[in-house]
C-alpha cells in the first residue's frame, strides 16, 4: 500500500508543476496531429487504390472488345498491381514514400517496366513526414530527457533535496516512483491518441499490442539510462544543464552520428550493381533481337520455356509470340544483374537489421515499420508480388499465342487477376 | 565598444576554462568539416559518373547499325542529371528525385534510380550533409553553449553588480551575443569554404555570397534567440528547458508538421491515376504504328490534295513517317499537359510546405538554401522538361527521317525484306548532345527572394526580443 501512496503523493505533487503539464499536452498534441496525418494519408492510399482498380477495370475491357489477336491484346492493356496500406500502416508510414506501392505493368519485358516509380513528391520527402513512428523513434527521447534531466538537481537546486531525502523511506524508491510517474503521464499522451486511432482502423490486436510494447520498451530505456546517469557520481556535481547536455549528446550519437556512419559502412560493405546498367542491358538485349536471326532468340527462349520447341515457326509477316520470346529474353539477359541488384538491396536491409542495435531510435522505427509492413521488406515483397503476376500474365498469353488459338473474349475473361493479401 | 569587445573576451576565456563549450565547438567544427569533404567527394564522383555515362548513352546512340528509323525511336535514349556545383553543401531533392531518365517514343519515363531507394533506409531523419548539420544541429550547438550566458551572471549575482557599477546593458548583451555568433561562424567556416570554392568551379560570385550570407543570417537569428531567452530567464535550467524546447518545435516538429500538412491539404494524385486519363485521350487519337487508323483519314486526304495523287502508294513521302510524325506531336501535347498539371501539383505542395518559413526560420533557410544551390523541385522539373525537349526533338527528327527517306514499299515489306527497311546510320547524328546546367544566377537569386525575406523578418523579430529583454532587465 505504500507504493500507492508513495505514486499518490508524487502525481498530485507532479500534477502542480505547469511545465510538466504544459509539456505532457504538447506531446499529447503532437500525438494527436502524428495520428490524425497517419489515417488521413493511409485514407487516400486506401481511396487512390480503389479509383485505380475501377479505372483499370474498364480501361482494360475497353480495349480487349476492340482487339483481334492475343498478340495486341497482350501488347494494349496495361494492367493494375497495389500493395494496400495495413490497418496499422498509419502509425508508421515507413518507407511508402521511397517504394511504389502503386504499379502498372503490361507483358513486355518486366525489367523496363519494374523501376518505374510513381514515387511522392519529392521534396516532401526530402523534408520528411511527421508519423507516430516518428515521434516515438527521435522526439519520445528528448521529451523524456527535458523530463527526468533534473530529478535530482532541481530538488537540490530548489534546497528541498535533503529535506526530501530524509523524509522518504526509502530513497532509490523516491527518484524511482517520480520517474514511473513522469513516464507513465508521457506514454499515455503518447499512446492514447494512437490507441484511438487504431480503434478508428480497426487495425488487428496483436499489432496495436506489438506497436504499444515497442513504445514502452523505448521509453523504458530512455527512462531507465536518465534515472542511471542523474544517479552516477558524475552528476552528483553537474547542473540540471550539464546533466542535460551530456543526455542530448547521447541522443545525437545514437540518432544521428550511429546510423549515418552505418549507413556508409553498409554502403562500403555491399556491392551493388547500378540500377541503370539493369535497364541498360535488358534494353540492348531487346533491341538487338530485331536484327538477329530468329533463331538466336529462339534458342535462348527454349532453354527456359523447352515446351514451345517445334511451335517456333515464322511465317513472312511479324509475329507476336516471337516479339514477346524476344521480351522474355531481353529479361533472362538482365536476370542475373537484377538479381544481384536486389540481392544487395536485401543484403543492405540485413545489415541495417544488425547495426540498428546500436541505436535504439533507429531500431524503434525499423520494428514499428516492420510490424505495420511498410518496411523495405515490404517493398521487396511487394516487386516479388509484381514479377510473379508478371509470370502468371505470360504463363496465360503464351499457350495461347504458340498454339495460334482463335481470339476469343470468353478466353480473355480468364486473364490472372492481380490479388493482395492486405486488400479486402 | 571597449566594453562590447571586453565582454566578448571574457566570454571566449570563460569557455574555454569550462571546456564544455569548447568541446561541443570543435565537435561541431570538425563535424562540418568531416562532412563537407566527404560530400564533396561524393559529389565530384556522382558529376563525373554521371557525365559519363551521358557520353557513353550518346555514343551508343550515334553507333548504332543501319536500321529502320522506328526502331531507333524504340531504342531510345537515356540522360543523366549533373549535380550543381553547389550541391556539395546542399544537396536537397537530388537524393529523393531519380537522377536518369530513359527517353523513346510515344512515352515520357519518369525518373528512375533515386539514391534513398538504393540506401540502406538508415539516413531517413538524419544525413551527414553539411545543410543538415548547419540547418539542424549547429543552432543545438549555439543553444548548448550560450544558454547560460546571462543566467548564469544572474545566478551568481554578478549581472547585478554590473548594473549598479553603471555597464550598459546593451553593451553587455552585444559582447555576449558577438562571442556567441563568432562560434556559431566557425562551424560555418567549412561552408564559406565550399562556397568560394564553388565559385571557382564557376557559380556565380553573387549566388555563393547570398548563399553565406543567408546561412549568417541563420546563425544571427539562433544566437539571438538563444540570448534572449537567456536573458529572460531567472535560472539556468528554465533557459535550458525552454531552448531545448524551441529547438525541438522550430528545427524538427514545424518543418515536418509542414509537409505532413501539404500532403493532408493538397494531395496530388499522382502518376498513375492521371495516366488513365491519358491513355483516354490518347486512343482517340490513333495508333500511330497504323497508318490505315481511320483517325488518319483526314491527314490522309490533305496530302492526296496537296500532291495530287489518290493513292498512299503514289505519295512522294513515305506516309507511315507522316502518320508517326503527326501522331507523335498530337501525343506529345496530350502527355504534356498532363505532366505540366502534375508538375503544377508537386509544386503547389511543396509552396504549402515553405510556407511554414513563416513559422520556424529552419524551413525559412531550407527553402533559401535549396533555391539558391538549385536542388529545389523547380530545378528537378526543369530537368524533366528538358528531357522531354530533348526526347521530342530526337523522335520527331527519326521520324522525318522515317518519312523522306524510307521508301513506302520498303517500309511495308519490311517483314518480308528487313534488310531493304533501313536506313543510313549516319541518320543517328539528329540527336543532339543533353547537358543539364544549373539554373541562372538571376532565376535563383529570384526565387529565393521571398525566403530571404522570411528569414530577415526572423532577424528583426529576434532583434525586438532582445530589445524587450533588455527593458524587462532594467
Amino acid at each position: 500500500m505504500a507504493i500507492f501512496s508513495n505514486i499518490n503523493r508524487e502525481a498530485r505533487f507532479l500534477a502542480k508543476q505547469r511545465y510538466i503539464l504544459a509539456l505532457l499536452s504538447i506531446v499529447f498534441l503532437l500525438s494527436v496531429f502524428a495520428v490524425w496525418s497517419g489515417i488521413s494519408e493511409t485514407r487516400f492510399q486506401l481511396s487512390t487504390i480503389e479509383k485505380l482498380l475501377e479505372k483499370d477495370a474498364i480501361d482494360r475491357d475497353r480495349v480487349i472488345a476492340k482487339q483481334k489477336d492475343y498478340g495486341s491484346a497482350a501488347y494494349y492493356s496495361f494492367h493494375l498491381t497495389y500493395s494496400a496500406p495495413s490497418a496499422i500502416a498509419f502509425a508508421a508510414m515507413g518507407q511508402r514514400d521511397i517504394y511504389p506501392w502503386k504499379h502498372r505493368i503490361r507483358m513486355l519485358a518486366i525489367e523496363g517496366q519494374i523501376y518505374e516509380t510513381d514515387a511522392d513528391n519529392p521534396e516532401l520527402s526530402f523534408l520528411g513526414r511527421f508519423d507516430f513512428a516518428f515521434l516515438v523513434s527521435v522526439l519520445l527521447p528528448l521529451f523524456v530527457i527535458l523530463l527526468l534531466h533534473d530529478l535530482r538537481s532541481a530538488e537540490r537546486e530548489a534546497g528541498r533535496y535533503d529535506l526530501l531525502i530524509t523524509t522518504a523511506t526509502k530513497q532509490q524508491g523516491l527518484w524511482l516512483t517520480r520517474a514511473i510517474v513522469l513516464c507513465s503521464a508521457l506514454a499515455i499522451a503518447l499512446l492514447v491518441p494512437f490507441v484511438i486511432g487504431s480503434l478508428a482502423t480497426q487495425a488487428p490486436i496483436i499489432s496495436v499490442g506489438l506497436i504499444t510494447l515497442v513504445v514502452i520498451a523505448h521509453l523504458l530505456f530512455w527512462m531507465l539510462l536518465a534515472l542511471v546517469f542523474t544517479a552516477s557520481k558524475l552528476a552528483d556535481k553537474q547542473s540540471s544543464a550539464q546533466i542535460a547536455s551530456v543526455l542530448l549528446s547521447i541522443w545525437l550519437v545514437v540518432t544521428v552520428l550511429i546510423p549515418v556512419g552505418s549507413d556508409l559502412t553498409i554502403d562500403a560493405m555491399v556491392e551493388s550493381p547500378n540500377g541503370g546498367d539493369i535497364v541498360l542491358t535488358q534494353r540492348e538485349a531487346v533491341n538487338d533481337a530485331w536484327d538477329l536471326p530468329f533463331n538466336t532468340t529462339w534458342d535462348e527462349f527454349l532453354t527456359t520455356h523447352p515446351q514451345w520447341e517445334g511451335k517456333t515457326h515464322i511465317g513472312e509477316s511479324f509475329e507476336w509470340k516471337w516479339y514477346y520470346a524476344f521480351q522474355q529474353v531481353g529479361d533472362q539477359t538482365a536476370q542475373t544483374l537484377s538479381k544481384a541488384y536486389r540481392t544487395a538491396t536485401l543484403e543492405k536491409n540485413r545489415l541495417a537489421e544488425r547495426f540498428a542495435l546500436m541505436s535504439p531510435p533507429m531500431l524503434t522505427q525499423r520494428l514499428m515499420s516492420a510490424i505495420a509492413e511498410t518496411d523495405t521488406n515490404a517493398a521487396i515483397k511487394y516487386e516479388r508480388e509484381i514479377r510473379e503476376y508478371h509470370k502468371a500474365l505470360r504463363t496465360f498469353y503464351y499457350p495461347l499465342l504458340f498454339n495460334e488459338a482463335e481470339f476469343t473474349l470468353e478466353t480473355m475473361s480468364g486473364l490472372p487477376k492481380f490479388s493482395n493479401k492486405k486488400y479486402n | 565598444m571597449k566594453v562590447i569587445n571586453k565582454v566578448t573576451h571574457d566570454e571566449w576565456r570563460f569557455w574555454h576554462r569550462t571546456k564544455l563549450a569548447t568541446t561541443i565547438l570543435v565537435i561541431g567544427t570538425l563535424l562540418t568539416i568531416v562532412s563537407a569533404i566527404g560530400n564533396t567527394i561524393e559529389i565530384k564522383h556522382a558529376a563525373h559518373e554521371r557525365s559519363h555515362l551521358q557520353l557513353a548513352s550518346e555514343t551508343q546512340f550515334l553507333t548504332q547499325p543501319d536500321r529502320h528509323p522506328h526502331r531507333m525511336v524504340h531504342y531510345g535514349h537515356y540522360v543523366f542529371r549533373t549535380p550543381s556545383p553547389l550541391s556539395i553543401i546542399e544537396p536537397g531533392v537530388d537524393a529523393f528525385t531519380g537522377t536518369s531518365i530513359f527517353l523513346e517514343g510515344h512515352r515520357q519515363n519518369s525518373a528512375m534510380f533515386s539514391d534513398q531507394r538504393q540506401a540502406s533506409g538508415m539516413t531517413r531523419f538524419s544525413s551527414l550533409t553539411p545543410s543538415f548539420l548547419l540547418q539542424v544541429l549547429v543552432p543545438l550547438f549555439i543553444i548548448l553553449i550560450g544558454y547560460a550566458s546571462v543566467t548564469r551572471e544572474k545566478e551568481a549575482g554578478t549581472l547585478h553588480i554590473m548594473i549598479t557599477q553603471g555597464v550598459n546593458l546593451w553593451h553587455l548583451l552585444l559582447g555576449k551575443y558577438f562571442a556567441l555568433v563568432s562560434s556559431g561562424l566557425l562551424m560555418l567556416l567549412p561552408l564559406v569554404i565550399a562556397a568560394i570554392w564553388a565559385s571557382f568551379n564557376g557559380e556565380s560570385f553573387l549566388l555563393t555570397s547570398s548563399f553565406v550570407i543567408g546561412y549568417i543570417l541563420y546563425i544571427l537569428v539562433w544566437s539571438g534567440m538563444v540570448l534572449t531567452v537567456s536573458a529572460l530567464s531567472n535560472k539556468n535550467s528554465a533557459s535550458f528547458a525552454t531552448l531545448v524546447g524551441l529547438w525541438i518545435v522550430f528545427c524538427i516538429l514545424i518543418p515536418r508538421i509542414g509537409s505532413s500538412s501539404a500532403a493532408a491539404i493538397a494531395p496530388s494524385p499522382g502518376k498513375l491515376e492521371a495516366d488513365y486519363a491519358v491513355l483516354e485521350e490518347l486512343r482517340k487519337l490513333g495508333d500511330g504504328h497504323n497508318a490505315a487508323d481511320p483517325a488518319f483519314e483526314q491527314l490522309k486526304k490533305n496530302l492526296f490534295a496537296k500532291y495530287k495523287v489518290d493513292k498512299v502508294e503514289d505519295l512522294p513521302i513515305n506516309f507511315r513517317g507522316t502518320v508517326a510524325q503527326y501522331s507523335e506531336e498530337k501525343l506529345t501535347k496530350v502527355l504534356n499537359k498532363f505532366a505540366e498539371k502534375r508538375m503544377q501539383e508537386e509544386l503547389f505542395q511543396a509552396q504549402i510546405a515553405r510556407q511554414f518559413g513563416w513559422f520556424t526560420p529552419t524551413t525559412a533557410i531550407r527553402s533559401f538554401s535549396m533555391m539558391i544551390a538549385g536542388t529545389s523541385l523547380e530545378t528537378h522539373h526543369r530537368f524533366l522538361r528538358e528531357a522531354e525537349n530533348l526526347r521530342f526533338d530526337f523522335v520527331q527528327s527519326l521520324n522525318k527521317v522515317h518519312q523522306d527517306t524510307l521508301n513506302y514499299q520498303a517500309d511495308i515489306n519490311r517483314h518480308k525484306d528487313d534488310k531493304a527497311a533501313r536506313v543510313n546510320a549516319e541518320n543517328w547524328q539528329v540527336l543532339s548532345s543533353f547537358s543539364f546546367e544549373p539554373d541562372t544566377a538571376e532565376t535563383r537569386l529570384t526565387r529565393s527572394v521571398i525566403y530571404g525575406f522570411q528569414l530577415i523578418l526572423w532577424a528583426t523579430f529576434v532583434y525586438f526580443s532582445l530589445r524587450f529583454a533588455v527593458r524587462r532587465i532594467s
